[in-house]
């Protein structure tokens, strides 16, 4: 970062870029470095693509492929998004084994994803290098500090995992680029490729899906128990040791443990791309959708999800569009929709200069019920766990503060993982619920693929993977709500003369990297920069801890701005 | 004797002679710099180029490839540095004191911003205050710099660049209909006299995404080059690496035997060629079917996907409608189906004997439990044609058939029965499966 400014010791720093997250992010931030405190935080995102304005006046058979390339970190995710837009608004719904496919390609692009998020770019700011150069202290307690989940993850000391965590030598970061090709191959079996699959259709998918690819990807599923089980091991024990040594690392990052999401991973025979009657086929997904605001559950109607969101661009490089007559004043099932909800919006670029205290971001600023809220693989764990709706509980329990997870054996024995909802919500507890989600995505795949095995035994329809469809001559709407790999990513989508005539994406990542909204409301993660203290004792001018603070949201910055 | 690190033995080894005469490494000095810049990218070929395993990235930055210079890369996505300490390389590089040799990789397409009335970007990297004092600049010191302005800036030392992806490449999809940013592939934007430092115009690795191991294969030929290890490898006329596109995807594909017998597929998830699902695949220049998408698994067609020219200058636009099929099929397509159903008549034909042991042929029966049936009774028209079928095979050779028709059948054929054990007692579970396949 620069210090562009220094009056006595608050300084302007701009962390342009900030680096290891996906796609293009800065922060300008006040920091008082003496103080050990930041004062204010603007999250920049510096990329404009025009993808909404681009998808308008086409034929809706190009809006999967056109709009999964908004984001190439969360295509699938786009994809399968589009997929369900293009269903509500044909009027057709998947056969199960169409549904099933789609699923384990959702679950296997986060065994990918999770595993490179939390070692490719978190990891290496509590690696041996980082750590000793910010925090010797930590370094020298860690080298004395044995490391409970050894027996798990094979690493005798917490140093031994720090310096496993290092940038492209450790041996934890070369995993992860490994696994995640592992499964990235899984995934290309019935997706093509990644990312950008080929495979997703209207009415379910192309795959010419067969027991050969089923076998494999039970396989490289498999590897996945044992490895989720080291995964969650590393992140228990690294999260625990630094909570230990520091309490205050617990507010590197603070929240107040507000959420929302849509769920994903539909179940086969409830999924029926209706919206009227989606609050019932939505509850039925593995991970259950709904909002939970400081620690307490909401609602877990995707109708009520969907109906409370607002996207506001007082702070945002675009024009606002609601001097015109909202496109829609309620949604298909009644509910009354503000002119601020997506499916009312106009992407109209204004783009000029960056200044926090006008405009300063290509990101709108997404709110539900007014407040903002985080998105991604922890939000699906709260939810999961806080609803108790999982209809599939052969490998996963919700309690109701937390949700317990059976990893099956393979060369480690059986594991009974539970993750509980923490009191106090931060960077390191953001971390550690991404790891037990890995465990989550695993368990899902397993159970996907044993039920697409049980349909292609029973044969008959519902081993299909394609439905027919005519796309109306009239004026129809799609909403494809789903819980991508990071989260909430819902696609409206208008058709008119058998032509899009608006297309709005809401990524996950513009609910979490969302600048100010025009009630002066920071968006989460500049909250959570603003309440992290530097914590360093040998290079606080580093910001480590602001580093750590974002990165822990897992942003992917081409998801939040199209 | 010891063994030595791969440098010092570049270094004295009498074989580490360039085909120049002069020493291997003699440009890089044994580390080259690569320098990301990503324009209007959804960061689709990064995920894609970390995924590649010949050779992943991670070997590219450590140095352990032997006689490839030690990659030091500057990309965001997988940076310790932030800010300025990040910037500061790029900077160097724009004003020439970076000291070291560089490559641009350039991922997504370039946006018209360097002509936006009001200011702003529609993509950035750092902020004014760390941009090059020697160079022009319409930025303040806290403004973000556009990445347009990084690459003039960074493209004219660069000893090669590199496109990634169908945006860099071409323009891709921020380029398409409806393109409001005014977006441009790298080729548009630097203009057609552009040569690197060492003479060379961009080099194109299309896709959208790119296979990985298309994109680290060629940056490491191209080093390997700079090293003065092998030739400058094969572009084709547009920069493409020919041997990865000058064949079209077609070609390689494995539902390209389905066209060739005029068989289609219906609806996705027929197993038949996709041409009239909306397969563009005869004339797509790829090579994801037989490279596969990663480490040599999946690919489009090989998954059931259909190509829609996803590596093409054309994509989106001249591709969309996708799921419909190309005006074009309609005439190729009949004349395979016409054509095809012949040649599939005449096959089918040979492996109904081929699919046949000869004892099968003596004992007039298919000791399978599957429901594969010995046709009891030729159809005379079939017995000509096998006739003259084996006439032509054995034409000149020997007759195998005559032989085996000697063979006396073997006395322990049928053994269960002849013990006398009970064969009725079976439960019938194959159902429907006993039924013989008509088609395949």
């Amino acid at each position: 970062m620069s210090a562009t400014r220094a009056a006595d010791d608050v300084r302007e720093m701009d962390f342009d870029p900030v680096t290891r997250v996906a796609g293009a992010l800065s922060f300008q931030a006040s920091v008082d470095v003496g103080g050990g405190r930041v004062l204010d935080a603007s999250a920049l995102a510096t990329l404009f693509r025009g993808y909404e304005v681009i998808l308008e006046g086409r034929d809706p058979r190009d809006a999967i492929f056109v709009s999964s390339r908004a984001c190439g970190v969360s295509g699938g995710g786009h994809a399968t998004a589009s997929a369900l837009a293009c269903e509500m608004a044909f009027g057709i719904q998947p056969p199960p084994m169409g549904i099933v496919a789609r699923n384990l390609m959702a679950a296997l692009e986060c065994l990918y994803d999770h595993p490179t998020s939390l070692f490719t770019r978190i990891g290496p700011d509590y690696s041996e290098p980082v750590v000793r150069e910010t925090n010797p202290e930590l370094w020298e307690r860690a080298l004395q500090t044995a490391a409970p989940g050894r027996g798990t993850h094979g690493f005798e000391l917490i140093a031994d995992i720090m310096t496993a965590l290092t940038r492209f030598s450790g041996k934890l970061y070369t995993e992860a680029l490994h696994r995640g090709r592992r499964a990235r191959e899984a995934y290309v079996l019935i997706g093509g490729k990644y990312p950008h699959p080929q495979t997703l259709a209207p009415g379910g998918i192309s795959s010419t899906i067969d027991t050969q690819d089923m076998n494999v990807m039970l396989m490289r599923v498999t590897e996945f128990f044992d490895y989720s089980k080291k995964v969650v091991a590393v992140w228990d024990d690294v999260v625990d040791f630094f909570l230990e040594a520091e309490p205050r690392f617990r507010e590197v990052g603070a929240g107040p443990a507000s959420f929302i999401d849509l769920g994903q991973w539909d179940d086969p025979y409830a999924y029926d791309g209706t919206f009227e009657t989606a609050t019932a086929w939505a509850q039925r997904r593995w991970s259950t959708p709904g909002a939970i605001v400081d620690g307490r559950l909401r609602t877990t109607d995707v109708q009520q999800v969907n109906m409370g969101v607002e996207e506001f661009v007082d702070h945002s490089f675009y024009e606002s569009w609601t001097s015109q007559a909202p496109r829609l004043r309620s949604d298909p099932a009644g509910n009354p929709l503000s002119a601020y909800h997506p499916s009312n919006k106009e992407t109209i670029p204004q783009p000029g200069q960056t200044d926090p205290a006008r405009k300063y971001s290509w990101c709108t600023a997404p709110r539900w019920d007014r407040q903002p809220m985080e998105t991604g693989a922890p939000a699906r764990l709260w939810m999961t766990a806080l609803a108790r709706k999982l209809p599939h509980r052969s490998f996963m329990e919700p309690t109701g503060s937390g949700l317990r997870l059976a990893v099956p054996q393979a060369w480690l024995p059986t594991a009974e993982l539970e993750w509980r909802a923490p009191r106090h919500w931060g960077a390191l507890e953001r971390n550690r619920a991404h790891a037990y989600a890995l465990a989550q995505a695993t368990l899902v795949a397993y159970e996907n693929l044993v039920l697409g095995l049980d349909l292609m035994r029973r044969g008959g329809p519902d081993a299909g993977v394609f439905t027919h469809y005519k796309i109306p001559k009239g004026v129809s709407h799609g909403t494809g709500l789903w819980g991508g790999t990071r989260g909430y990513t819902s696609h409206h989508m208008t058709l008119e003369s058998q032509v899009i005539e608006s297309y709005q994406i809401l990524g996950p990542s513009t609910f979490t990297m969302s600048p100010r909204d025009g009630q002066g409301n920071p968006g989460p993660c500049e909250a959570a920069v603003v309440a992290t203290p530097l914590l360093s004792t040998a290079n606080p001018e580093r910001c480590i801890d602001v580093l750590r603070a974002i990165r822990s949201f897992n942003p992917s910055m081409s998801c939040a701005t199209h | 004797m010891a063994w030595k690190s791969a440098r010092s033995n570049r270094e004295e080894a009498p074989w580490a002679q360039g085909p120049s005469g002069g020493p291997r490494g003699a440009f890089t000095d044994g580390v080259v710099h690569v320098f990301w810049l990503s324009g209007m990218s959804c960061d689709g070929c990064s995920v894609s180029a970390l995924g590649a395993v010949h050779p992943p990235v991670e070997s590219l930055v450590s140095g352990n490839i032997p006689f490839l210079p030690k990659v030091v890369l500057h990309h965001p996505m997988l940076a310790d540095d932030v800010g300025r300490d990040f910037v500061e390389p790029f900077r160097q590089a724009a004003e020439g004191t970076l000291g070291a040799a560089y490559v641009m990789v350039v991922e997504g397409s370039i946006p018209d911003d360097q002509t936006l009335e009001r200011s702003g970007q529609y993509a950035a990297l750092g902020v004014g205050a760390d941009w090059p004092r020697s160079l022009p600049s319409s930025r303040g010191p806290e403004q973000p710099v556009r990445t347009s302005d990084w690459i003039w800036a960074l493209a004219p030392g660069a000893a090669a660049t590199i496109a990634i992806g169908t945006c860099a490449t071409w323009g891709g999809i921020p380029a398409a209909a409806g393109n409001i940013t005014g977006s441009m592939g790298l080729m548009d934007y630097l203009g057609r006299d552009y040569r690197s430092s060492k003479g060379v115009p961009i080099i194109n690795v299309p896709g959208c995404a790119p296979v990985g191991d298309n994109f680290t294969e060629t940056l490491s030929m191209v080093l390997q080059y700079l090293e003065g290890i092998g030739p400058l490898p094969d572009f084709d006329d547009l920069g493409r690496p020919a041997w990865q596109f000058e064949q079209t995807v077609h070609r390689h594909c494995p539902k390209a035997g389905y066209y060739e017998e005029g068989v289609f597929a219906e609806e996705p998830g027929d197993n038949q060629c996709l041409v009239e699902i909306g397969c563009w695949g005869p004339v797509v220049q790829c090579n994801i079917v037989e490279r596969g998408a990663i480490n040599h698994m999946g690919g489009c067609m090989v998954a059931g996907g259909a190509c829609i020219g996803c590596t093409m200058p054309g994509f989106p636009d001249k591709y969309s409608p996708f799921y419909k099929s190309p005006p074009g099929s309609a005439i190729s397509g009949g004349v395979s189906k016409v054509y095809g159903s012949g040649i599939r008549r005449l096959r089918r034909m040979s492996m109904k004997t081929g699919n046949s042991e000869p004892l099968w042929d003596n004992a007039q029966e298919v000791p399978t439990g599957w429901g594969l049936a010995r046709e009891a009774r030729q159809e005379p028209l079939d017995k000509v044609n096998i006739f003259f079928y084996k006439k032509l095979q054995y034409n000149g050779t020997v007759h195998h058939g005559k032989r085996n028709k000697k063979q006396p059948l073997p006395g322990s054929r049928d053994i269960l029965r002849q013990k006398g054990v009970n064969l009725e007692a079976s439960v019938p579970v194959l159902g429907e499966k006993l039924k013989s396949r008509e088609e395949i």
